[in-house]
């Protein structure tokens, strides 16, 4: 329904036109002009301008919405709309994740800006428009035919919520349903090998699964512990049983492609069990520890498992200790975890400063493992205080947050993975964002 | 009457009271915060603090209550925190749809309950018995979640001939066929053990009236057993039937929960439980209440009908 300013292509952390077809960095790396198309019309027929996009930024500054990239959205202070089709961004300080705002950031009506807080209108640029919803069952879209790109090949969208996980199996396989989202990996591996529906990972749009620890608890305020579990962490089992192969193990929290992997700083800790055994006993009398995981998933409890596994190898016991989704959440805002836990996370696959000022697990200023530190705050800050995200001067400040997290480890990641989703054989050019968000624009259907 | 009823309406007052004031403390004791589910993980403080003004979370719970208890007394229970939209809307069409699936399943009841019962009386064949009696006690014993899992492997999935789940595209009454289609497999599955249940009965009940005196009359008279037992034996075991049946409506309702979430049917069943597990405070409170309310005015209704019934009830015990 909505378009961005830019596209962020999803193996690449580069920006692509979009409503905006072309930008300039000002030279003090505090400013951004931003040209813009002058074909584009709201769902309501109203023409797209500079006015729009600086509603949009001052609308997703606000903190009132819970939005992703507020505080890149904050530090963009002053818009110079006074050409309709030019945009002129003025930043509080540089900003080397300003294009992840600019992806995510959807470009809103403001004339029916109210309708979308009551959940009543939602008018944007994109290709499909808001047809009905109908709580708790369905949300219909139409084709734009006004669309300024390619015109979409589906009429529309009916988007179908099927709460029980079985349920939403067969109706994938009775073909009431195309695709679905949400199915579990092995379901997606059962469905795939009927033959009617291929296996879709959302590959770009990575999740990080880690081992969180809680720094201000006495036993596990020696980072030599915090080491020794790292050692343990059988990786390559987790990949391979918990999401049969869907993913690698990492150290670090980066993707592949991402500007700020290291290769040689992904095998520092890989699996050794004496390791992490002599650092045990080196610090000795560690007393059992509690490891919290979400009942939400399975997914977590089978982690849990082998995390607790892999510690009573280096002669650490574990309690699994499991939280209703709520509480645990709860429990990782307000940093109330006893002393470990399980969860996933998400924007490493940004421009790498994106996670230390958006992730809340990663925030230097407080997060949930209480971990606070004058360089990594530093650091922090300044990778995300860099003008341009993929400049060597940019990567080398990823490269001294990468050092600050892997010394410290007060997250420990265990690996990548990306979300799987079963489409049918008759569903062709299924597109995604870096958000885990379908673009069906150009997608068709076999007759 | 009058005075009978002024005694007993404040008292029922007092009920829903207390009951809204036990449901608005209980779903707060209960671990998890509405605002934090809402921000989600990555939420920062500020947001935090954001949202639960906006929901008036940060208010003294004394002011929360009154608000809440004062929206209640308007008839506006609010907006849905996790779902959005009005919750009278929501509640409405969660209502429309487990009444419609309920009532679908107690027809299928009664009438598979009066073939099965019927039929054995009729046939009185030892083997037909002993086939009926192991359909009946598989339906008891199978739960909804494997009768209703099995029956879309089989009629949706094998033989696809009705739908998996969810609700008619079009409503109920456009195009009653297909809502048909989709209201088949949920109902059955929600009325098999009902049915059973209903079916061992009536038969016994049948069984009996055909053992009494005026049955060996009428065949003494020469009167086929069709009719003896269609237009004798079946009307005398009915109102017994129809006791159990009344009792089955309460059991129906409380399946309708699983078997809501088996078909993707958008029920109170569902609603409720999204409501918990999302710590929607104000959607759990007006379904709560909902229910109390429910129980409340039925048990008011029952004592006046007594009362009617019963002079010595609404003189207040006077002898």
């Amino acid at each position: 329904m909505y378009d961005s300013l830019v596209d962020v292509p999803i193996d690449s952390v580069e920006p692509t036109p979009s409503l905006a077809t072309d930008w300039k960095l000002g030279d003090d790396g505090l400013s951004l002009t931003l040209n813009l198309r002058d074909d584009v019309k709201f769902h309501s027929g109203r023409d797209f301008t500079s006015e729009d996009v600086a509603f949009s930024i001052k609308t997703w500054a606000d903190p009132k919405w819970t939005v992703q990239f507020q505080r890149t959205a904050a530090a963009i202070t002053d818009f110079d709309t006074t050409d309709p089709h030019t945009v002129v961004l003025k930043f509080d300080h540089k900003l080397s994740n300003v294009f992840d705002l600019l992806d995510v950031l959807p470009i809103i009506d403001s004339e029916t800006f109210d309708g979308l807080g009551e959940g009543k209108a939602y008018v944007g640029t994109g290709p499909f428009t808001f047809e009905s919803w109908t709580p708790q069952s369905e949300l219909t879209f139409a084709k734009n035919a006004d669309y300024w790109g390619n015109e979409p090949k589906l009429d529309g969208i009916e988007v179908h919520i099927v709460p029980d996980a079985q349920s939403l199996t067969s109706q994938l396989r009775t073909g009431q349903l195309d695709l679905a989202i949400g199915v579990s990996n092995r379901d997606v591996d059962t469905l795939v090998k009927t033959g009617d529906f291929t296996d879709t990972a959302y590959e770009g749009s990575e999740r990080q699964y880690y081992v969180g620890t809680n720094v201000t608890n006495p036993a596990l305020k020696d980072v030599r512990v915090r080491q020794a579990i790292a050692y343990a962490l059988d990786r390559e089992r987790i990949v391979a049983d918990v999401f049969q192969g869907n993913g690698y193990p990492i150290v670090a929290p980066w993707p592949k492609y991402s500007p700020a992997y290291d290769e040689d700083i992904n095998q520092k800790y890989s699996r050794d069990v004496d390791k992490g055994k002599a650092l045990v006993e080196e610090v000795g009398n560690i007393p059992t520890l509690s490891l919290e995981y979400s009942t939400g998933s399975p997914t977590y409890e089978a982690i849990a498992q082998i995390v607790q596994a892999n510690l009573a190898d280096i002669g650490i016991k574990v309690d699994l200790v499991p939280n209703e989704h709520p509480t645990h959440i709860d429990r990782l805002i307000n940093g109330k975890y006893t002393a470990l836990w399980i969860l996933d996370h998400a924007y490493a696959q940004w421009t790498p400063s994106t996670l230390a000022v958006t992730a809340y697990p990663f925030n230097a200023d407080k997060n949930s493992s209480n971990f606070v530190d004058a360089k990594y705050k530093k650091d922090a800050n300044a990778a995300w205080e860099v003008a341009d995200g993929t400049s060597p001067e940019a990567v080398e400040a990823y490269r001294k947050v990468t050092e600050d997290l892997v010394e410290n480890l007060f997250l420990i990641e265990s690996n990548v993975t990306w979300i799987r989703i079963p489409v049918s054989t008759g569903v062709h050019d299924l597109a995604w964002t870096k958000r885990s968000e379908l673009v069906l624009t150009d997608t068709w259907l076999d007759d | 009457m009058t005075s009978y009823l002024l005694r007993r309406v404040p008292s029922a007052i007092l009920v829903l009271l207390f009951a809204s004031m036990a449901i608005f403390a209980v779903i707060r004791l209960v671990p998890g915060d509405p605002a934090t589910i809402l921000a989600g993980q990555d939420a920062s403080p500020e947001a935090l603090a954001s949202i639960r003004a906006d929901l008036g979370l940060d208010q003294p719970v004394l002011t929360q209550y009154l608000t809440w208890l004062a929206g209640m007394i308007r008839l506006d229970p609010g907006k849905s925190y996790m779902i959005g939209g009005d919750i009278g809307g929501l509640v409405r069409a969660g209502l429309l749809n487990t009444v419609v699936l309920t009532a679908t399943a107690l027809l299928f009841a009664v009438v598979l309950a009066g073939l099965a019962a019927i039929g054995s009386v009729l046939a009185n064949r030892r083997w037909l018995d002993s086939v009926l009696a192991g359909a009946n006690t598989l339906a008891v014993a199978l739960p909804t979640f494997v009768t209703g899992v099995l029956f879309v492997v089989v009629f949706a999935v094998i033989l696809p001939i009705l739908p998996a789940g969810g609700t008619p595209p079009d409503g109920f009454f456009s195009r009653p066929g297909i809502a048909f289609q989709y209201l088949v497999l949920p109902a059955l599955c929600l009325a098999l053990p009902s049915a059973a249940a209903l079916a061992r009965f009536l038969t016994a009940s049948l069984q009996t009236e055909l053992g009494k005196p005026y049955v060996t009359t009428a065949q003494a008279l020469g009167i086929r057993r069709r009719r003896i037992v269609l237009t004798q034996a079946l009307p005398n075991a009915l109102p017994a039937t129809v006791t159990v049946l009344g009792l089955q409506v309460g059991a129906l309702l409380g399946g309708a929960v699983l078997v809501e979430a088996i078909f993707a049917w958008p029920g109170l069943g569902l609603l409720i439980e999204r409501a918990i597990s999302d710590r929607d405070y104000p959607l759990v409170q007006a379904l709560l209440l909902l229910s109390v309310l429910v129980f409340v005015v039925t048990q008011l209704l029952t004592d006046i009908v007594n009362a009617v019934l019963d002079p010595r009830i609404r003189l207040g015990g006077a002898s």
